[in-house]
Order: C-alpha cells, then structure tokens, then sequence
C-alpha cells in the first residue's frame, strides 16, 4: 500500500509542477509544442528515475557510513551532471532528430532543479534505494504529466491573438495557477497512504 | 579609469532593470515561488542567493583564464556548490527555523539558473571586480523580486507583513485569502505581476517614443 | 427573439447572433434552479445571484474597454458565467465573494486569454476552486436550512452520506431539494428540466450528463456503503451535492469539452471517476469541481487521440492524416 501511495502522491497529489514548485524552467520552456514536451519527458523520466537510484544508493553506503552527510549537496549535483552528461553523449549519437529539437534544454536537464529535488526530497522522507526509485519516477511522471497537459493547451494558442504584455510568460503562469487549482483537488486524497 | 568607473556602476545597476534576473530573463522561477509565501522568506533566501552567487562569480572570474573550456562546467558546478554547502551549514547552525521553512530550496540553490546563468554569461568573460558587481547587482535584484512577491502574498494571504518584531498590523474588514499562499496563488500573482509590468514598460517606451517624434 | 430560430447544433459557431441564441437557451435552462435557490433559501440566495451576475458582466465590460477590444457583454456569455458560479455557492456567503468570484472568472480564467472561445478551464468552476482555496470558512459552513432560512453550521448531507452510506433524506425530499446545500444545486428536479430542455434544443451532448451521473452512480453503488460492496446508494450519489448542476450545465461547456462525441463520453466518464475518487477517499467533502476542471485541462489531448469514426470514417481519417493530425 504505501507504494501506491508514493506513486499517487508523486503523480498527482504532491505533483512536482503545481504543488512543489519543481522543474518550473523547463516546464515553462519546453512547453510551447507537444512533440518536443513528450520527448522532453522522456527524457527527464529516464534521467530522474536513474538519478534517484543512484543517489540513494550513494547516500546509504557512502554518506551515512563516513559521516559526510554534509557534502550531500556537492556530491549529489555532481553525479547528477555527469549523469546527464552521459545521456546527452547517447541521445547525440542514437537520437539526433530529438538532440536537435530539444537544444538548449537537454544540457539545462542538469539545472532542472526536479532532479536534484527529487534526490533531496528523497533524503527528507529517509526513503531505501527502492522507495527512492519509485517515489523518482513517480514524480518524473507526475511531472510530464503535468507538461504534456499543458502543451496541449499551449498547441490552441498558436490560433489565437494574444497581447504582447500577456505573451509568454506572464499568460503561462497565470494558466499554470489556474491548472493547479484543478490539481488542489486531490490535496488529502488517501491520507493514511501518502506521507 | 573613468571609463571602467561607469562600467563598474553600470554592472551592478543592469540586474535591477535590463537584467533583472526575475521579470526581464525569468530565470530562478522555482524559488522565487517556492519561498515566497512571506516577505522574510524571501529576504533570506536572497541573501543566500547573493551570498552564493557573489562567490561564485568571483571564482570564476579569478580562474576564467585557468579553467579548460570543455570542463568548465563542472567546474563552475564545483564553485556553485561549495557556497552552497557553506550557506546550508551556517544556517543550519544560526537560524534553524528558517534553514527548515526554506527546506530543500537552500541546496537547490545549487541548480538556481541565476547563478548559472551569471557564471557562463558574465564572470567566465569579465574581471573580477566586474563580476562581483554583476553578482551583487543580480543578488540584490533577486532578492527584492522575492521580497516583493513575498510580501504582496503574505499581506494578501495573512492581512499583515511581519518582520523580525515589527508587524505591519491587520487591516480591519480585510478578510485574507489562503489561497496566495498556495500554489495557485504564488503562479497567477507573478503572473499578473509580470503582466502589470509589461504594460508599464510598453507605456514608457510609447511615451517616449512620441516625445521623440515630437522633438 | 426571431433570433433563436437560427439556432444551429453544431459546435463552432461563427455568427454572433447563433452565440447569443445558444447562450440565451442556457440562461432560461437555468433559471428553474436560479428560482428553486431563490424559494429554497430565501431572499440572501437571490442577493447572491444578482451580486454574482453583476460583477461578471462588470468585468468583462471594464476589462474589454481597458484592453480596447469590443465589449461582448451581449452575448450573454459573462451573464451565465456569473449565474453559474452564484448556484454553486453557499447561500450565506458575504456578498463580496461572488463579487470577486465573478471578476476572477471572468478576467483571470476567461479574458486574459482573449475572451469567451479561448478559455481552457470553466470560468466559474475555476473561480469556484479559487474561492474554496481563499476562503474555505464561508465556502463550506455558511449554510442555510431549506425554507427556515436559519444559519446551519454543520455540514451538508453530503458529507455524512460519504461516511456511512447514509443519505437520511427521502427521495422527494432530494427531488425537491429541501436539504442544505449550495443555491442552485439542490433542487434536482429543476435542474432535469432545464438539462432536459437544453438537449432537446440540441444545445448540449446527452453524452457528457449521461457518462458523468452513470459513472457516479455506478461507482457510488459499488463503493458507497463502507464495509461493503454493491450496496450504495446510486441515486443519492447522483442527487447530493453538486453532480447534477455540473453534469448538465459546467461539464457541457463547448469551449472546455471534447468535439468528438466518443471523446464527450470520455469525459463524463472521467469526470465520474475523478468525482468519486475524491468524495470517498479524498480531502474535500465534494470532488464535481476538481473533477470537472480536470477534464478541462486533458480536453485538448482527450481531442487530439480520439478521432472521430462516426461520421464519414473513411475520409474522414484520411483527411485528419492528410492535415497532420495524429493518428493512434
């Protein structure tokens, strides 16, 4: 039960986007045309999932142990880089359309501060390398959801006529406000499950 | 002399305007929600964030002839994160309350796009005491854009502003809203801050433009 | 009036005067339970509803004049966002929450986007979440006991039925709607007959009602009863709380449901299941709001996966293709 409880509160209840305020950038970003969100979250599915893994992993056999849970920070922002570093080299090689249209942001998967969120988020709820895992995923999912909602409502605007002083930003946010409305929904769902 | 004099002034002041790292470049955007639930929040994760960024900055001015280009990222990582641990231990240490308001928000200053941003775009290029007005000028920005945000979510969503002792007390009749102090409340206040904005500038430059004509 | 004879059914209508005839039917569709709210609790109800209506059509007027676009308050479209938000509100709220309710809806959930057809959330319903979130005091304690009028400050029906399985009203009582609750959401037989009339001017799709209230029904009746299963009470999950108003009149929104009538039953469905989710393991006491504006924000992908079969298949497929659009 409570891994159901991490992947509900991952997907929808404690949603990375609209209640944790987490990988806002690229969600503003990369939000403009569905193809480029779907592959965007893929990407980010992949990268928070292993990250997580792999973070937990060094913080109970490698922090705990020696006592250095105080460069946590450094130690996690590192592997994470690297990390992406290496994803970035592969979808290069295999998946150069994609590379290509999702430029800019792919290198900023290391700013997007969802990973390294989730990594923390992870410490604060003292979750195993398992639970980490999930609880990574969950929320990586939670938050391509909430990106591929959002471009299929961005993909009606290019028919419409918007103010210059709404363009962008300004219009993004205030349709995000309005989109986490709608999740608040779910705050409380299954209390006894959801940490 | 003279010349590098304005440089330096005009280094600090541009994060206030062209620059400001909130409302012209929209970078930092997880924090600048995340923390603003009260003015007080918001100034201490600023200072945090000038702290870290004034670091960072230096250090990468000082070494921008050293660092390799093809590594320079995880460098600058390197000298993002260190200030950052420096900051999460001081606070942990003298102001623990806040250090657990602020929560995972004080480490992910590490992957705050400001810093980032300011390191590759500014410091890595410039001298030192240039980047370290650049970094102050952005910090401060940051910082009043926080504490701004902040304080139009607390009042709206407590009836007061409280800081340290002094309290901006209640408006009497004002029943606050919870929910500015929400997520949805925090997204379509920048919103609609951001918006409030573009037209005073569009206004500004209108104005301008027909005082020119006039001219 | 010559007007409404233009009426046409389907759903992108061009012409001003079709829009006005459209919105005029939900306005009279309406107003049986504006009435029903007004007899049921009294003259605070009716004061709720006019200040409602008021601020609506106010926004929309000062906002388009502010922004310099044409004023489009004739088209009756802020007229119903506002009456719509005023059913669902507690009848004893201070008259400045409908106030503000109305300006949200119609500035931040409607205008800034360009106006009545470019809205992606329910203005009303948006509002409505807004306010619980603002204000969850007034929004879910100032009741009002039917035809006494005196102030109740315990909660709806609503909330001891998701606990027991219990809805301690008889099925006239329900039908009438003498129970405590929000303006216009009581009164289930009101709502029917403006439901029913819309459908008939073929205004709104049966679909959407039809998926939405049996979905709740069905699920009410297998989980309802606490303990046990198949002994909930199907129809009181349909007639307490807000099901009824918001599958007849917010769920059928044109702008903010799917186009494709597999895609409408998708979206009652949907709405159902989300309904009853947060009704019986949720944090709040009545999910039709959330449910709702939830499938607000999946409409345009429920739009972009489900093609229409129906009618003209063949061609119709290659057509879509042909345009670019997806095809799974």
């Amino acid at each position: 039960m409570e891994v159901l409880g991490i992947i509900l509160a991952g997907v929808l209840i404690n949603n990375f986007v609209f209640m944790q305020y987490l990988g806002l950038c690229p969600f503003l970003g990369v939000s403009k045309d569905l193809n480029m969100a779907t592959g965007m979250s893929g990407a980010v599915i992949f990268v928070i999932t292993v990250a997580s893994t792999v973070t937990a992993a060094l913080e109970q056999y490698v922090l705990k142990p020696l006592e250095l849970e105080y460069l946590r920070t450094i130690v996690y922002i590192l592997v994470i880089a690297s990390f992406v570093q290496l994803v970035e080299i592969f979808m290069k090689k295999t998946l150069p359309g994609l590379y290509q249209a999702l430029g800019i942001y792919l290198p900023l998967i290391t700013t997007n501060c969802a990973v390294l969120g989730a990594a923390m988020l992870n410490v604060t709820k003292s979750y195993g390398v398992v639970l980490s895992t999930l609880s990574g995923f969950a929320g990586a999912v939670g938050w391509s959801l909430a990106i591929i909602i959002f471009a299929g409502i961005r993909e009606r605007w290019k028919l419409m006529d918007i103010p210059a002083t709404l363009d962008g930003f300004p219009l993004a946010l205030i349709s995000t406000g309005l989109m986490s409305l709608a999740f608040l929904g779910f705050s409380g769902l299954f209390a006894n499950l959801v940490k | 002399m003279n010349k590098n004099k304005a440089s330096l002034g005009y280094d600090f002041i541009k994060g206030f305007i062209q620059e400001n790292p909130t409302f012209s470049l929209a970078v930092g955007m997880c924090p600048t929600l995340a923390v603003t639930t009260s003015l007080v929040n918001g100034f201490w994760m600023g200072v945090a964030v000038i702290f870290v960024l004034t670091f960072s900055n230096v250090f990468v001015s000082l070494l921008r002839k050293v660092i390799p280009d093809e590594i320079r990222i995880p460098v600058f990582i390197i000298l993002i994160a260190t200030p950052v641990v420096i900051v999460e231990l001081v606070m942990k240490a003298y102001m623990p309350a806040m250090y657990n308001i602020l929560g995972i928000f004080v480490p992910l200053i590490v992957v705050n796009c400001i810093i980032f941003h300011r390191a590759e775009a500014f410091a890595y290029r410039n001298p030192v005491l240039n980047s370290a007005m650049d970094a102050l000028g952005s910090g401060m920005a940051f910082t009043l854009n926080l504490m701004l945000i902040g304080g139009i979510r607390e009042f709206l969503g407590t009836g007061q502003i409280a800081f340290g002792s002094a309290v901006f007390p209640k408006v009497p009749l004002f029943e606050p809203a919870a929910v500015m102090l929400t997520p949805p409340g925090g997204f379509i206040t920048l919103g609609a801050l951001m918006a409030l904005l573009n037209i005073a500038v569009a206004r500004a430059s209108k104005r301008k433009k027909s005082e020119s004509q006039v001219g | 009036m010559e007007d409404r004879l233009l009426v046409t059914p389907a759903p992108h209508m061009k012409s001003t005067k079709t829009v006005q005839g459209l919105m005029l039917d939900v306005v009279i569709a309406l107003l049986p339970a504006a009435i029903a709210g007004t007899i049921l609790f009294g003259f605070r109800s009716l004061l709720v509803i006019l200040a409602s209506v008021a601020s609506a059509v106010a926004s929309e007027a000062i906002y388009q004049k502010a922004v310099k676009r044409p004023v489009s308050i004739n088209d009756f479209s802020a007229v119903i966002t506002g009456l719509l938000l005023a059913l669902t509100l507690p009848p004893d709220v201070p008259v400045w929450i409908p106030v503000i309710g109305s300006a949200f809806a119609i500035v931040i959930a409607k205008q800034v986007f360009g106006g009545l057809g470019y809205n992606f959330v329910n203005p009303a319903l948006a509002a409505r979440a807004f306010l619980i979130a603002a204000w969850p005091l007034h929004m879910t304690r100032d009741w009002l006991n039917p035809m006494t009028y005196e102030a109740l400050s315990s909660a709806t029906p609503l909330v001891g039925f998701n606990a027991t399985g219990q809805a301690g009203l008889t099925l006239t009582q329900m039908l009438l709607g003498q129970r405590p609750g929000s303006i216009g959401e009581t009164c289930i037989l009101a709502l029917l007959l403006g439901g029913l009339y819309l459908i008939v001017r073929d205004v709104i799709d049966y679909r959407i009602p039809l998926g939405y209230l049996g979905t709740l029904a069905l699920g009410t009746w297998i989980f309802g009863k606490p303990g046990a299963l198949f002994q909930g009470g199907a129809l009181s999950g349909v007639f307490l709380g807000g099901a009824f108003i918001g599958a007849f009149f917010m769920a059928t929104d044109y702008v903010t449901s799917p186009v494709t009538q597999r895609g409408r039953l998708y979206m009652g469905i949907g709405a159902g299941l989300i309904t009853l989710v947060i009704r019986l393991w949720g944090g709040y006491p009545e999910g039709v709001t959330y449910a709702i504006l939830f499938m607000n924000l999946v409409t345009p992908l429920i739009d972009n996966y489900v093609i229409p079969r129906y009618y003209g298949s063949g061609h119709d497929a290659k057509a879509r293709k042909a345009a670019g659009g997806e095809t799974r």
